[in-house]
């Protein structure tokens, strides 16, 4: 007999793709259960998953279809803002790239194969992309090559398995506090968790060992410890003839052989005896999983080939319990680029918008609901801009018409987790004002633009997606509603027994700052919000939690050690003016922190809405994510 | 205190009958999770007395997590405020609590109800409950409640309490209300070898506890002791505090945790409601005062603060009781490694060390 008020789900609200009960008449949620069984989150959720119910009450809803008159946004039916969607995009030339669809990596894996159909059959672009996508590009392109298909290694439940762990960089407590939770766990029960990051994060104080290298080594380092795994090999006269016939493997070994111990103690300040002790226990662990953190702020592309390189060297990733995986922070940009709306180099929409001759002059825009748009000005210029989102937020201003979706709960969807696990969630509620999920928005359009596609429900669409997606094959609604998903088969990929090493280069990252500039500056993250802020502003007690820092630091904050602060003569909360060396300025207040390094200050990545001018110029280093830094000097305001 | 023995059909009797003029909540196991939650019965079939404890406290019923509690309108010209209640009493039965539970109600019962203010919300929800408690015959991984006085049987606050044993249920009634309910139906009086089987089955599942459970016991109260004093090492805290990941699934899922946070929203058409939510000691913005002070900033700090609530002489006071009723929920929800149980580990080392 089913339960009357609690129905299962998955939370949306990161990739890790915990188990969640919603507590719910039907009509409303009321609040929120872990789910004990899930073989990730195992009963537990973090702050954001606990509080779903409160961002799938608000009333800041989208309810209806709403066209742009005279300025202003008012409602119409869904006929006629399919119409008129329909009309102005027939005066568009999609091949010529005058179209541009911006994917959301929240939106459902049916949502979004639809969106690639409207896009590719009605609209006839390819000029497309998903919001934080550029850090998971370059994790895809990494891991297809080392191990033939763009998608994780391994699952996310190795954690609870293997003997030893490495993560590298990403504030796994915050991002993706429930993997954090099953690392902590790991390490409880025995397995070597490894740390590599520039500051003493949470799981760096809960690991085995904390390396913490210097801003920009951590690929230097992950090469270094490959090499020392090397030498004991080589110590021990042991060939691994099914590693070494990996392509790329000679030019892979000469490279490590070409890191000197000197070079790299002066760039990480990690000397390489320690490295060679760690060499010890990676060589002896037999399963081994690596996380690192893919997306907005991700890793940059010669990391993740040192991370991947080096789990194809320790050769254990045959082990059940090994893994590889990017940990996506938003919790379907794995499925997205599944789904295929991910812009590949030469037709991104991201590129589009920010040259300024590209032939862009329509959007189709999917959620997008970050606190700051980037390209605002060439968006807000474009001819015509569509946008469909559950929530009430600022790319409304920009569109002439509106659509409103569902909430993740409201309809049958399903998502990929970051470790390439399929899951359900079944509607559990009805939406109050009876909008369209997205695959049907996508398809009305369609058969406005009279193409047929004949799809009846959202399994429909996803028989389909198991037709056309690699991977997919197996899978069906009817299958993933019975367990807690299925991983997704990476044997559909012909490259998948193809192993092969990525092409690395030894570079000594010689620090930007100067005597002038003695700060490097780098974005980190904040308790509990990051990019996802706009959703966690929806609700009342994370919001809360975020505004403390608001509220402590209204000015926004820059962290710095202790050391450093004494030695400029500031206390916690002073103003100080921050400069970087291409001369733009701020004034921000200080936050003492002994988790920081000498010599480094963090400002994290959600008050970009009050320094983004001060970051104009470093758009690209933003855009590199967790490896940028920016020098800057700090003086007394 | 009269006591009958009751066959199982006629315990589903019970509950049908209820069901006529009573909302009846009880024990149900979720058939695609296999995860047991104290929800409204829609058929009394799902009723299932044998089910593990339920996932989630049942304070859920009387002291949701998030709440309408006050809904109202302001008209600006004719400066007048029209408001309206949108909570409302119905009669409840609670069938089946296990006995952590129960005492997890005395507590928020004294929060709520006895001290200077009476909030009428919870009132509205307890006013009407009957409780039937349902003897444990065995602990679940993570119980505890031997060591804070609260379990595997009910001894006080119950109207009907519930026994399995090899002849049927033993209905001990603990109220007049439970009273009048026996007197409708046709029971069968209890025979004192009843009563001795009912000890008897109450020490087996005392005995069935783990070695940890039984053994934390005398220390659960010097670690009262150390907390009320005061004579915790800061390492110890920090130990703590770095463990933990401000989830606050902690106090959602304690059946004492009574925190809660008010929030005024606006709704589209000017009307206004306001939201009653769950809260936790762990959230930085729980314990800031105005003018910015937050007297519990670093997060060792906020997290010692559960444990001042849960295990000091002054709350107990206040309670009646210890704040924890060991039920072990904050072991499983917990993704540092910072439950109840585990922290007066910490202390006990702490200690022997
Ligand atoms: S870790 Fe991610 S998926 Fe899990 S509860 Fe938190 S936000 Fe949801
Ligand atoms: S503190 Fe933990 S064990 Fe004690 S009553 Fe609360 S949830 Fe249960
Ligand atoms: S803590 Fe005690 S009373 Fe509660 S369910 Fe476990 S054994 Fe029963
Ligand atoms: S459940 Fe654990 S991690 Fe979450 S707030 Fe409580 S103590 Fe902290």
């Amino acid at each position: 007999m089913k339960l009357m008020n609690y129905k299962a789900c998955v939370c949306n609200l990161c990739g890790t793709g915990c188990g969640q009960f919603l507590k719910t008449d039907g009509r409303k949620v009321f609040g929120v259960a872990p789910l004990i069984a899930h073989p990730v989150s195992k009963g537990k959720l973090c702050i954001r998953g606990w509080h779903a119910n409160e961002l799938l009450s608000t009333n800041e809803r989208i309810t209806t279809p709403l066209i742009r008159e005279n300025g202003q946004l008012r409602e119409a039916s869904y006929e006629e803002a399919i119409a008129l969607v329909v009309e102005r995009m027939r005066q568009f030339d999609g091949a010529a790239g005058e179209i541009g669809i911006l994917a959301s990596a929240r939106s459902s894996n049916e949502d979004s194969f639809a969106l690639g159909r409207l896009a590719r059959e009605v609209f006839g672009t390819t000029v497309r992309g998903i919001g934080a996508e550029a850090g998971h590009r370059k994790s895809m392109a990494s891991l297809e090559h080392a191990f033939g298909y763009p998608g994780a290694h391994g699952s996310l439940t190795s954690i609870d398995k293997a003997d030893y762990i490495l993560v590298i960089g990403t504030d796994i407590t915050r991002q993706n506090p429930v993997i954090g939770g099953n690392i902590h766990a790991a390490q409880r029960r025995g397995a070597r968790v490894v740390t590599l990051s520039s500051s003493r994060t949470q799981i760096a104080k809960l690991s085995t060992k904390h390396f913490q290298q210097k801003p920009g080594t951590k690929g230097l380092l992950v090469n270094a410890l490959a090499k020392a795994l090397l030498a004991i090999r080589t110590a021990n006269r042991e060939r691994r003839a099914n590693v070494d016939q990996m392509p790329g493997h000679t030019e892979y070994v000469a490279s490590l052989r070409s890191i000197s111990s000197v070079a790299l103690e002066r760039a990480s300040g990690i000397r390489y005896e320690e490295i060679e002790e760690e060499a010890k226990f990676l060589e002896q662990a037999k399963s081994i999983v690596f996380l690192f953190s893919s997306g907005i702020s991700g890793l940059d592309r010669p990391t993740i080939d040192a991370i991947t390189n080096l789990a194809l060297l320790t050769d254990r990733m045959d082990h059940e319990h090994s893994a590889v995986i990017p940990v996506a922070g938003i919790s379907n940009l794995q499925g997205g680029f599944d789904m295929g709306v991910s812009g590949e180099p030469g037709n991104s929409v991201f590129k589009a918008l920010a040259e300024p001759d590209s032939p862009i002059r329509a959007l189709f825009v999917i959620d997008h609901d970050d606190g700051i748009i980037r390209d605002k000005e060439r968006i807000s210029k474009l001819d015509f801009v569509a946008y469909s989102c559950a929530y009430r937020n600022a790319f409304m201003d920009l569109a002439h018409v509106v659509f409103p979706l569902p909430a993740y709960n409201e309809t049958d969807g399903t998502y990929t987790a970051a470790d390439k696990r399929v899951q359900i969630t079944r509607k559990n509620v009805d939406n109050p004002h009876g909008v369209l999920p997205g695959w049907a928005l996508f398809q009305r359009l369609a058969v406005a633009s009279g193409k047929a596609w004949g799809y009846q429900d959202a399994a429909g669409v996803f028989a389909d997606i198991a037709a056309k997606v690699p991977g997919y094959a197996d899978l069906s609604h009817e299958l993933l509603g019975k367990g807690f998903g299925q991983h997704w088969n990476p044997k559909a990929f012909p490259n998948s027994r193809q192993r092969k090493f990525n092409a690395i280069n030894i570079e000594y990252w010689e620090s930007p700052t100067t005597p002038e500039f003695p700060f490097a500056l780098m974005i980190g993250k904040a308790q509990h919000y990051w990019h996802q802020n706009n959703l966690m502003r929806k609700t009342i007690v994370p919001r809360r939690e975020y505004d403390q820092t608001l509220w402590l630091y209204p000015q926004g904050y820059i962290e710095i050690s202790p050391e450093d602060a004494a030695n400029l003569k500031v206390r916690d909360k002073w103003l100080v003016n921050v400069c970087s060396s291409t001369g733009t300025c701020m004034k921000i207040a200080v936050k003492i922190s002994p988790d920081v390094q000498n010599g480094t200050a963090y400002i994290p990545y959600f008050i970009k809405n009050m320094i983004s001018d001060f970051l104009i110029p470093y758009e690209n280093a933003y855009a590199a994510g967790e490896e940028s830094v920016i020098p800057i000097k700090i003086q007394e305001a | 205190m009269s006591m009958y023995i009751v066959s199982s059909h006629e315990i589903k009797q019970l509950a049908e009958a209820l069901r006529a003029s009573y909302d009846v909540y009880g024990p149900q196991v979720d058939p695609q999770t296999q995860q047991v939650f104290f929800d409204q019965l829609g058929d009394v079939e799902a009723l299932n007395l044998e089910a593990p404890i339920p996932s989630m406290p049942v304070k859920e019923i009387l002291f949701p997590q998030m709440e309408r509690v006050l809904q109202y309108k302001y008209d600006a010209e004719a400066q007048s405020v029209e408001m309206s209640k949108p909570y409302a009493e119905r009669p409840k039965v609670l069938f089946g609590l296990r006995p952590c539970d129960l005492s997890g109600i005395l507590v928020l019962d004294r929060f709520f109800l006895g001290q200077e203010f009476v909030d009428d919300v919870y009132l509205t929800h307890r006013r009407q409950c009957l409780l039937i408690s349902n003897t444990c015959l065995n602990p679940f991984p993570q119980c505890f409640c031997v060591c804070t006085h609260s379990g595997p049987d009910a001894d006080e606050g119950f109207d009907l309490d519930l026994t399995k044993l090899k002849d049927g249920y033993l209905v001990r009634v603990g109220s007049e209300k439970g009273q009048a309910i026996a007197d409708e139906r046709n029971w069968k009086p209890a025979q004192p070898h009843h009563l001795s089987e009912h000890k008897a089955v109450v020490d087996r599942c005392i005995d069935l506890f783990p070695e940890m459970a039984t053994d934390n016991k005398a220390w659960v109260s010097r670690v009262m002791n150390r907390i009320t004093t005061g004579f915790i090492k800061s390492e110890t805290w920090e130990y703590i505090g770095d463990q933990c990941f401000e989830c606050g699934a902690c106090s959602f899922v304690c059946p004492t945790c009574s925190c809660f946070n008010v929030e005024d929203s606006r709704m589209c058409d000017g009307e206004c409601e306001r939201l009653r939510t769950h809260d936790s000691c762990s959230f930085e913005g729980y314990a800031r005062m105005a003018g910015d002070h937050n007297p519990r900033q670093p997060v060792e700090d906020r997290r010692n603060k559960r444990f001042f609530c849960k295990l000091s002489y002054p709350q107990s006071k206040k309670y009646l009781r210890p704040g924890c009723v060991g039920c072990g929920r904050c072991q499983w929800v917990c993704p540092g490694d910072i439950g109840l149980p585990n922290v007066v580990q910490y202390i006990r080392r702490e200690i022997t060390e």
